[in-house]
């Protein structure tokens, strides 16, 4: 284990499967010829500047980002309150809870959009943004749960009983002494569900409709039936954002240390 | 309603459905420093806490400077609190961790400085007002917590073993701080340990306590020279202990006879150091001996049960496994009012 | 302090209701589909059919296939770079790890985009081959079960990775050299040794991987096509063309019974390793 040529080649050939396939689709969205294809001809940012103006594009981006906030937001409304009662008080059905709550990562996705289309958007005629809506919060619930309990298990109670002696109610409490101590946990949940909530697609599946539907099925849709290297463009697109973000985030939250 | 400043009655106190404190009774008259002493689950931190309103008692009463406290939330108690762990507020800095409770008072910037100043220099903090809790010693800590808590000039300081995390020297100068700060500013002050020496070093009056009750209450004099009962003689270091049925010491090698056995007591207790080594109606092996600075201690085995003797570090020393007489001199014994 | 049962039981309220309303419900009643006849009563007659056609047997089969052989194979070149990884110096290893995990961020539309572009007709991979000499025409990768395996790998190896990294980082550090102190080959240290005691990282990460797999649906479409199904593509397939809800409630019910018992194991696995 200990031989020196034993880590370079064994990394490099790993890293090159695993990162190769993402740098030969950046190499063919620079192409400048007509189809997709590796090495590319002449170099352009043609097929760059194509993707935003394809207009289905700027729909279902608008689209996916309201998801990813809206839907992250929600679940940290949702999932805040929840974190504290199971980490703070010892509840009878704190773990019946705790699988209720985590219960969506167990799900395939595909089945969540299937059931929510057939029993919630057709019967009760909720329309089919809502239901994404529910959906992707539903998503991404469990990771809020998670990653702020993380967060509020290493931080004591004990100073929140000396908040409320020196005069602080309970709730009052929570807010300036618990929030200020977890907000890098949120925001760490925040963009990890952000992120989530953007590259899902087996949820979405279903239910898609007419001006509704996400980016990424958006792009499956395009990728069948388009052969330039405009998606090739788009899929570096994406995928530059999402590592900048996290990127970001880990750059000035330590984003590691909470997942 | 009685007319101590601080009055628990009755208290009990549990913890679902297990009983932690039964049916206490203590009061304390304003300007004391109590010590709440015993082994852990004694009870003496649970007692803490329902007076600081954390726990809500499950029967009984406390009254505090007159005004019946059992039912106002912690946050209006006027009770400070310094817990083990400080439990200072990481994200301010130790100014704003003293101003907190002066803040929500509402009281004005200017008042809120003044007091936070005073405060900080009463414990010797001023220099570090801008600094994190996280960039604090454990003593600078222990004292922004304690200033922290002063500031608002509760009508009980309660203090959570406040001595227990220091090492030797700093425990020492926490002490001398504790005692000056009370006495500096008169406030009624309770702390909760398991250590002895503190106790005995710190208190006005000691509170024994052991299994949800109290087993005795009274001045560090009285505990240790008057232990009221076989645990407290033996928590105060009373080696030597025996309960005394019908005139006759319950030793582990029989009933042994006394010659004049004082009357309606419960039990005797011998400090190692009150017994007679070298001469007397018993003999003993010298099972194990080590030196003690100023004095030598002997473990005895004996008929009596093990024996621990003390002797002045000057004297011929006992060699292991040589046989000594020595007696059990009434006349040195503590009298226990109760055995078990 | 936290005395205050009906405060908690409020602040939990809402996700639970939410979740249950949201998400359970429907997905129970969709589970349930699977388990009536046609009058309405309950039956097993629904998995009895969808079992009985062959194209159903196979996909459940390749399903299953390429589960395991996508979860060895992350195993053995997961083990392989973790090994490389653990032995680098402390900054090296973060970068390393953190290249590792970069994929995970990336779209998985994106990710499996890539390799229409390496195995298609005329890839780089066909290409390569070509040029090399070992065919003279374009072979076909696209559309078979290896795309959809090598698309499944890429997608899952940096879970794998990241769990045996972790596990390897608390093995006790003399236990190698202990081994080979006593004699041990490199093949013997590693059955008798590295294996058991990092048993649960392998644990978890092939639980990662087996579940990912099982559940996939962007790879095997994209790589799959309509020709190659496997469990998710199929379920989808049946919806649209076919309109076949019952169908696609048994498939429903398989897939969350192979993802919640292999995340049972997980659990059991982390207990028992606790109390030991």
């Amino acid at each position: 284990m200990t031989s020196r040529w034993f880590p370079p080649v064994v990394l490099f050939l790993v890293l090159a499967f695993l990162i190769g396939p993402f740098l030969i689709i950046i190499a063919a969205s620079l192409s400048a010829g007509e189809t997709l294809a590796f090495p590319p001809r002449g170099l352009s940012l043609r097929w760059v500047f194509k993707v935003f103006t394809v207009e289905s594009f700027q729909a279902s981006f608008a689209v996916s980002m309201f998801l990813a906030i809206g839907g992250t937001l929600v679940a940290l409304v949702l999932g805040v309150p929840a974190s504290y009662a199971l980490s703070r008080y010892k509840l009878p059905f704190s773990e019946g809870v705790r699988l209720v709550v985590s219960s969506p990562i167990v799900v395939p996705g595909i089945i969540v959009g299937l059931a929510l289309l057939r029993y919630l958007v057709i019967p009760f005629q909720i329309g089919i943004l809502p239901a994404l809506f529910f959906a992707h919060t539903a998503l991404i619930l469990p990771y809020a749960v998670r990653v702020v309990s993380a967060s509020l298990n290493n931080l004591r109670s004990d100073i929140e009983e000396a908040a409320v002696l020196l005069g602080s109610s309970p709730t009052g409490a929570f807010f300036r002494v618990v929030m200020p101590n977890i907000r890098g946990g949120i925001l760490a949940a925040f963009i990890l569900g952000f992120v989530t909530s953007f590259n899902q697609v087996p949820v979405s599946l279903f239910l898609s409709g007419p001006g509704v539907r996400t980016l990424p099925i958006d792009m499956l849709a395009y990728m069948e039936i388009t052969y330039d290297p405009s998606v090739a463009a788009l899929a570096s697109l994406l995928a530059f954002m999402s590592i900048g973000i996290v990127f970001l985030a880990e750059r000035f939250l330590g984003l590691s240390r909470y997942v | 309603m009685s007319d101590a400043y601080l009055d628990l009655a009755g208290l009990t106190l549990a913890y679902g459905d297990t009983i932690a404190v039964h049916d206490l009774d203590l009061a304390i008259d304003q300007g004391e420093l109590i010590a709440l002493l015993g082994p852990s689950g004694c009870g003496k931190t649970t007692t803490m806490r329902a007076i600081a309103g954390l726990l809500r008692p499950k029967a009984g009463r406390i009254s505090l400077d007159g005004r019946d406290i059992t039912r106002v939330a912690a946050n209006k108690r006027e009770v400070g609190l310094v817990f083990q762990s400080y439990a200072l507020f990481p994200h301010l800095n130790v100014f704003e961790n003293v101003a907190f409770g002066l803040k929500l008072k509402g009281l004005p910037a200017r008042e809120v400085e003044e007091r936070v100043g005073a405060g900080l220099r009463s414990v010797g903090l001023t220099e570090f007002a801008a600094r994190r809790p996280a960039e604090l010693s454990g003593g600078q800590q222990q004292r922004v917590a304690l200033a922290r808590s002063m500031v608002m000039e509760p009508k009980v300081l309660l203090l959570d073993e406040p001595l227990s995390n220091l090492d030797a020297r700093l425990r020492l100068e926490m002490r001398a701080e504790l005692q000056r700060v009370q006495k500096a500013s008169g406030v009624t002050m309770i702390f909760v340990t398991h250590d002895q020496a503190e106790a005995l070093a710190l208190a006005d009056r000691i509170v024994v306590m052991l299994n949800g009750g109290v087993e005795q209450i009274g001045s560090p004099e009285e505990i240790y020279d008057h232990p009221a009962s076989a645990f407290v003689a033996d928590f105060v270091g009373f080696e030597n202990v025996f309960a005394l049925n019908d005139g006759k010491l319950d030793t582990p090698g029989g009933a042994m006879a006394l010659a004049e056995p004082p009357a309606g007591v419960a039990g005797l207790a011998w400090r190692p150091g009150s017994v007679a080594l070298g001469q007397g109606p018993h003999r003993g092996t010298v099972r194990g001996t080590s030196f003690a600075g100023s004095t030598r201690e002997y473990l005895l085995d004996t008929p009596l049960g093990v024996i621990k003797a003390e002797a002045d570090a000057g004297l011929p020393v006992h060699a292991l496994g040589e046989e000594i007489a020595f007696d059990l001199p009434v006349a040195r014994a503590a009298h226990l009012a109760r055995f078990g | 302090m936290f005395q205050n049962r009906a405060a908690a039981y409020a602040l939990v309220l809402p996700a639970v209701v939410f979740a249950a309303a949201v998400f359970l419900l429907p997905v129970a009643v969709l589970l349930s589909e699977s388990f009536r006849n046609e009058a309405g009563g309950w039956s097993l007659m629904p998995y009895v059919e969808f079992f009985s056609l062959g194209l159903n047997q196979a996909v459940f089969l390749r399903t299953l296939k390429l589960g395991f052989l996508v979860t060895a194979s992350a195993a053995i070149a997961g083990y392989a770079a973790a090994f490389a990884i653990v032995s680098l110096k402390p900054q090296s290893k973060g970068r390393m790890v953190g290249l590792v995990v970069l994929p995970l961020m990336i779209s998985p539309v994106a990710r499996t985009y890539a390799w229409l572009v390496i195995l298609g007709r005329t890839g780089i991979v066909n290409q390569a081959l070509q040029t090399i000499g070992l065919t003279d025409e374009p072979i076909r990768i696209l559309f078979t079960e290896t795309a959809i395996f090598i698309g499944l790998l890429q997608l899952f190896l940096p879970l794998m990775i990241i769990s045996l990294v972790s596990a390897l980082e608390n093995l006790p550090r003399d236990a190698i050299p202990a081994a080979r102190v006593l004699g041990a080959n490199w093949l013997q240290v590693f059955w008798k040794v590295i294996l058991p005691l990092t048993r649960e990282g392998l644990v978890v990460g092939g639980t990662l991987v087996f579940t990912g797999s099982l559940t996939a649906y962007i790879t095997p479409a994209i790589l799959g096509g309509s020709k190659v199904l496997m469990l998710e593509t199929l379920l989808y397939q049946r919806v649209t063309v076919a309109g076949d809800y019952v169908s696609a409630s048994v498939i429903a019910f398989i897939l969350i019974v192979m993802s919640f018992s292999t995340n049972l194991l997980l659990k059991r696995i982390a207990t028992a390793r606790n109390r030991t």
